[in-house]
């Protein structure tokens, strides 16, 4: 592209490989001061290991860098923060048991005359850059204590102490609540006022097309297209990704719902043990049918995934209150044992934490809630164990080398799959998701949307969380919306739209900001999203906002 | 297997190679260790001293209490656990087994089930205190470590128990005895073949069953087996119990071997039990790992024993040799291709 | 697949041992001949060449350590021999596994300190029976499958040091406070009885009596808790040397060790040894327990060399030890 003074770091011909495998081939990538450039692309096509290379975290690769003009070679990621780029990890790389202060300054704190450290100095500097983030959040405070959207801008607070003029952001706002994405942005855009250029990988297309100024589409390790932000359009930056045009991604259809399979009244749950950052049941009442998806949304921290916990047995030990009548008998959540023999079935938000064992193969992890009621006097039978594996890979669509390969190798959207697969295998009459298409791509997200529809049409019930406005709305019948660990709203999705959904959320009483720019957001998402049967009544009430 | 396509199987062909040979590494391990018995084995008229089949008879019965508790610590190893009890486990049994059968006049089979029981018993309270109420299970052993020494000395009254035998009142039976001879025209000794069958049996245990299955994924990932309806408390306090029983078990073989049970008995012998494990390969994370590397690494360090002994090697050295060897294996850990 | 490869592995290597086990060299199983005490048929007189093994319980402790030493010492005046040395960590099975290393090496002699006495025993016999001259130090085997026995008499050290308290430290009676070695065990019990016989029909009262483990800290801590409850305690008996000064450290900081005095047992000629506490001063008297190290070798020279018989037991004497000899008697051993 071209050589403005404006340039700041260059990328030609960035080739990278791991075993036999090619992550990057001749990768060309330019960054400018003062813009936002998008990376986009499925899981595993490059954009991981490009950002690597960028940071010094991979060093063995071909073809050259440049850093405002000047060629470079970084041996270690220090070199690369030594001229001023800085990554923000996807996973944070934050040590719990350090306060935000320590975090920050981690490895270079600021030291008296006495070479003590002085932490008067380094609590002063980080109130500092917590304020130009816009969290008002206490320096000495543990970063274990702290939501994970907190700990997402000290990660980002670190970084702009770091005074880097090249920020690689990693999904930065996958655990983020909607106003603390509001938040980042406000902090993106005076990066940019600034000069900085910022790398931005995201999933998410209502975010690039607010705040991207361009974007690079990798597939296979290799650049496919370019686009400016202005043209970019969910479809087309989809077809870039998958390499095929996508049909479209939510269901349309809804098959007619049949018996009630959960009816829970009035639900609260008292721990036995206060643990901070969860927001237990405290009066939800709610029921899903067969065939029906019902989604649960609210903001971080209303209380989505406690819920579900609580009903599939998982949550902390506690008493329970109200009533949870599931297949129409009262249902006592102890176990997720029981709770699956009973024909209740969960997947789990994290699939790297909570899923899957990732160095255990594919077949392992697949047959593992089964693998007792398939076996006889204790034995697992290979042959019906290999069938079943298979029938899951096939129904599913797993794409995989071979059932024997550690689960971890996968795609991100075909672990999740061998998640829902080995749920499916208990044959459950209700199923319950928390965020099943998190760090999933466009392709695979399509995918589980199709999958979740056709276990409805086979009279399951589905009950999903979520904190993607967009996939409540589209894929869901109903929206039970959360505040404070009670249910506050009931949506009905063929009359109410992302906006309607938000407001819900916020409560009728949020601050109007708040309300407007999580409008404002949704003003701007690309069209290409929407399903067709919904109607965002709010859409046009709000104004325009943001970039 | 059937679902690989024809690219992807040369590939993993290739990484095959690399990981059967990290698999197996305890066994080539030991083929190596063999081979190198041989080469440096002294010799004595000519006759290769480690091949003489009364050496070799030394090595696997020397191999075999350690080799029995290893079988049960890769259980515990494998759940991502730790059992540092089971040497002190080892004491009691054979101080019960001694009082039992001399103080008490109990029978053979009376009292080697009574000793089993007690040491399911005392993994069970580990398991218990381990798994339900999430006491880390280092802790949780090194209290019960301290404990198992502490019921020995009681029950002995501080000193060994001699083991006579006869029918009279204060002599063991005669059969106990057995366990220190050979079978088998004399080529295989007792415990050997008890090390053998409990090594088989927890190898096609571990291969076949659905409980196997559940050990495998809490070692993987707990939360993950716990949400996918695996009974995590139950196969963590079972997994205790294996391991106390095998290590009363090996307790049975101790006293039978030299006719005495003493509270001192097995001292240091969990270390050498853990060694052997994770000689064998098992990860001390959790989740990976097979009996049949256990066996192999509890050989390995017996036939390592056994070269340095034959060689009249300073006692202090054989330990220098004996930690390079287990810094070696551990290293090779982490050579392991990552997934 | 790969499972069932690593199983034809192991049943290979399975079969490999079997095979080696049943093509491997049979040892003189001949076994069975009772060495009836004539001239041992391991003696080819002074041409010979012999291999002596010796298998000690634990050389963590000086005493054992010393034992070594001297048996090294005494072997390198002998031609002939060459010694190999096993160390049992204290580990009965360790032992028994150290013995028969031994025997698949075919020493000619073995020399055995052994852990404890009933694990050892069969052990012992083998080697017995097959033909090796078998040398007991220390503490005894069970039965009498072994060549000799060579020791000293725990009840006769503990004699005399009582006789020495009650003839020479206290003439006119006085009161005693005893550390004892490790509970349960042999010494220990054979040094109190033995003490006791010593002061009896004199005025020579123990008033106290604490368990010091042989551990230097032990009596130390033990003998500070002995003296707040009995400030009147005139001489500290202890079971071995290290506890003795252990206690000579817990007067010390009650500041009486002018006042008291202190006897310990082993005498070990090391620099570290009761000896030299009693040369110092710290310590009015040690009773030399013998490491028999320098009479085990004589004894293999006689069976070995001389091709004569030795006798089954053989006691050695101890010897009482005050500021006068202490000095000639390191020295002596020494040189």
């Amino acid at each position: 592209m071209d050589d403005g003074v404006s340039t700041l770091v260059e990328m030609i011909g960035i080739s990278k490989s791991y075993g036999g495998v090619r992550a990057c081939r001749e990768v060309d990538l330019t960054l400018r001061a003062g813009e936002v450039h998008a990376l986009l692309g499925e899981n595993g096509a490059g954009k991981s290991t490009l950002m690597k290379v960028l940071s010094g975290d991979v060093t063995d690769h071909t073809g050259e860098i440049r850093v405002g003009g000047r060629p470079v070679r970084f041996a270690a990621p220090v070199d690369a923060q030594r001229v001023g780029i800085a990554m923000i990890h996807q996973e944070l790389d934050l040590v719990p048991g350090l306060s935000v202060a320590e975090n920050i300054f981690l490895g270079r704190e600021p030291r008296t005359r006495l070479r003590t450290v002085d932490r008067r100095a380094m609590n002063t500097i980080t109130r500092g850059l917590l304020d130009r983030c816009g969290v008002r959040l206490d320096p000495r405070r543990p970063v274990g204590e702290l939501r994970t959207g907190e700990q997402q801008l000290v990660t980002i607070a670190k970084a702009l102490s770091l005074d880097a003029k090249v920020l690689i952001m990693d999904e930065p706002t996958s655990a983020l609540s909607p106003v603390e994405v509001e938040q980042m942005f406000t902090v993106i855009t005076e990066l940019r006022r600034e000069g900085a250029g910022i790398v931005y990988i995201s999933h998410r297309m209502d975010e690039i097309g607010r705040i991207a100024d361009r974007a690079t589409v990798l597939r296979n390790g290799a650049v496919v297209e370019q686009f400016d932000a202005r043209d970019l359009t969910a479809e087309k930056a989809a077809e870039a990704m998958v390499g095929r045009p996508v049909q479209a991604m939510f269901r349309t259809r809804t098959v007619e719902p049949g018996e009630e399979v959960l009816r829970v009244t009035d639900l609260v749950v008292t721990p036995r043990r206060e643990r901070s950052g969860r927001r237990e049941p405290d009066g939800i009442s709610l029921n899903v049918r067969r065939g029906e998806i019902v989604g649960v949304g609210g903001l971080l921290g209303s209380g989505r995934t406690e819920l579900l916990e609580t009903l599939f047995g998982a949550g902390p030990p506690g008493t329970t209150r109200g009533e949870i009548l599931f297949r129409g008998e009262p249902h006592r959540p102890r176990h997720p044992r029981r709770s699956l023999a009973a024909g209740m079935a969960f997947v789990p938000e994290d699939r790297r934490i909570a899923g899957l064992a990732l160095d255990h193969s594919v077949l392992a992890n697949t047959v593992l809630s089964i693998v007792d009621r398939i076996a006889t006097a204790g034995v697992v039978p290979r042959a019906r164990e290999a069938g079943k594996v298979r029938e899951v890979v096939a129904d599913l669509r797993v794409k995989l080398g071979s059932v024997t390969d550690p689960v971890g190798t996968l795609s991100g959207g075909n672990q999740q799959k061998v998640v829902f697969g080995r749920m499916l295998l208990t044959e459950p009459a209700l199923l319950l998701l928390d965020e099943p298409t998190r760090g999933v791509d466009v392709g695979a997200k399509a995918e589980i949307y199709a999958l979740l529809g056709r276990a409805a049409e086979q009279g399951i019930g589905v009950l999903l969380a979520s904190s993607e406005l967009a996939e409540l709305v589209g894929v869901c019948d109903r929206v039970i919306v959360l505040s404070g660990g009670r249910s506050v709203r009931e949506l009905d999705t063929r009359h109410a739209g992302e906006a309607d959904l938000l407001a819900a959320s916020m409560g009728e009483g949020g601050t109007a900001m708040a309300v407007e720019t999580g409008a404002g957001a949704k003003e701007r998402a690309p069209s290409g999203l929407r399903g067709a049967r919904r109607r965002a009544s709010a859409e046009h009430a709000t104004r325009e906002d943001g970039a | 297997m059937s679902l690989s396509t024809q690219d992807t199987e040369t590939k993993a062909g290739r990484r095959d190679v690399v990981a059967s040979l990290f698999r197996f590494q305890s066994l080539f391990g030991l083929v190596a260790v063999f081979l190198v018995a041989v080469i440096f084995s002294p010799r004595h008229d000519g006759e290769l001293l480690f091949l003489n089949s009364d050496n070799l008879f030394n090595v696997v019965r020397a191999v075999s209490e350690i080799g029995i508790m290893a079988v049960g610590m890769t259980f515990v190893i494998l759940v991502g656990g730790i059992d540092l009890s089971v040497g002190a486990v080892l004491g009691l049994a054979a101080v019960g087994s001694a009082v039992l059968m001399v103080e008490s006049d109990f029978g053979v089979a009376a009292a080697v089930v009574i000793v089993l029981v007690i040491g399911v018993v005392f993994g069970f309270l580990q398991g218990v205190a381990s798994a339900v109420f999430g006491i880390q299970a280092f802790i949780v052993t090194l209290a019960g470590m301290q404990v198992a020494r502490g019921l020995a000395r009681m029950w002995s009254g501080g000193q060994g128990v001699p083991i006579a035998y006869g029918d009279g009142p204060g002599q063991a039976p005669v059969t106990f005895s057995l366990l220190g001879e050979r079978t088998f025209n004399g080529l295989v000794p007792i415990p050997a073949l008890i090390f053998a069958v409990v090594a088989v049996v927890a190898i096609v245990f571990l291969r076949t069953s659905a409980f196997s299955r559940h050990v495998y994924a809490i070692g993987g990932n707990e939360k993950a087996a716990r949400l996918s309806g695996v009974p995590v408390t139950r196969v963590k306090v079972i997994v205790f119990c294996i391991a106390g029983g095998l290590a009363a078990l090996a307790g049975i073989v101790h006293a039978g071997q030299l006719n005495q049970g003493s509270p001192n008995d097995g001292f240091g012998y969990e270390l050498d039990a853990i060694a052997a494990v994770v000689i064998g390969g098992t990860s001390l994370m959790g989740g990976h790992g097979t009996v049949t590397g256990t066996v192999a690494g509890a050989l390995l360090l017996g036939v390592l024993n056994n070269l340095l002994g034959l060689h009249g090697v300073d006692p202090n050295v054989q330990l220098l040799v004996k930690g390079l060897v287990i810094v070696v294996a551990a290293g090779l850990q982490r050579l392991r291709p990552t997934t | 697949m790969a499972r069932r490869r690593a199983v034809a592995t192991v049943l290979t290597m399975a079969a490999a041992l079997t095979l080696s086990v049943a093509c491997g060299t049979t040892s003189e199983n001949s076994g069975q001949n009772q060495q009836a005490g004539g001239p041992s048929e391991k003696c080819e007189g002074p041409d010979g060449e012999y291999t002596i093994g010796m298998s000690q319980a634990n050389r963590a402790e000086p005493y054992r350590e010393r034992m070594d030493d001297d048996i090294r010492a005494a072997a390198e005046d002998v031609p002939q021999f060459t010694v190999e040395f096993a160390d049992a960590q204290q580990d009965n099975a360790k032992q028994v596994s150290d013995v028969e290393n031994f025997l698949t090496r075919q020493i000619d002699v073995l020399i055995i300190s052994p852990n404890e006495a009933t694990p050892l025993t069969s052990v012992v016999a083998k080697a017995y029976n097959r033909g090796i001259p078998v040398i007991v130090l220390d503490r005894k085997v069970d039965g009498d499958a072994y060549t000799t026995w060579i020791g000293a008499d725990n009840v006769e050290i503990g004699r005399t040091a009582g006789e020495y308290v009650a003839k020479t430290l206290l003439p006119n009676g006085g009161k005693v406070g005893e550390l004892r070695g490790l509970a349960g065990s042999t010494p220990a019990k054979e040094r109190g009885d033995g003490f006791r016989q010593g002061i009896e029909g004199s005025g020579v009262e123990i008033v106290a009596s604490a368990d010091g483990d042989w551990l230097r800290d032990k009596g130390q801590s033990q003998a500070d808790a002995m003296f707040k409850a009995n400030p009147d305690i005139q001489v500290v008996y202890s079971h071995n040397d290290p506890m003795a000064e252990g206690a000579y450290l817990a007067a010390k900081a009650a500041g009486k060790e002018k006042s008291m005095k202190f006897i310990g047992i082993d005498g070990l000629p090391i620099p570290s040894g009761g000896l030299k506490a009693v040369e110092q001063g710290r310590l009015s008297a040690t009773l030399i327990y013998p490491t028999a190290g320098k009479e085990a070798v004589e004894a293999a020279e006689k069976i070995l060399i001389d091709c004569a018989e030795v006798p089954k037991e053989q006691t050695l004497d101890t010897q009482l030890i005050t500021a006068d000899n202490a000095a000639t008697v390191y020295n002596e051993a020494n040189s």
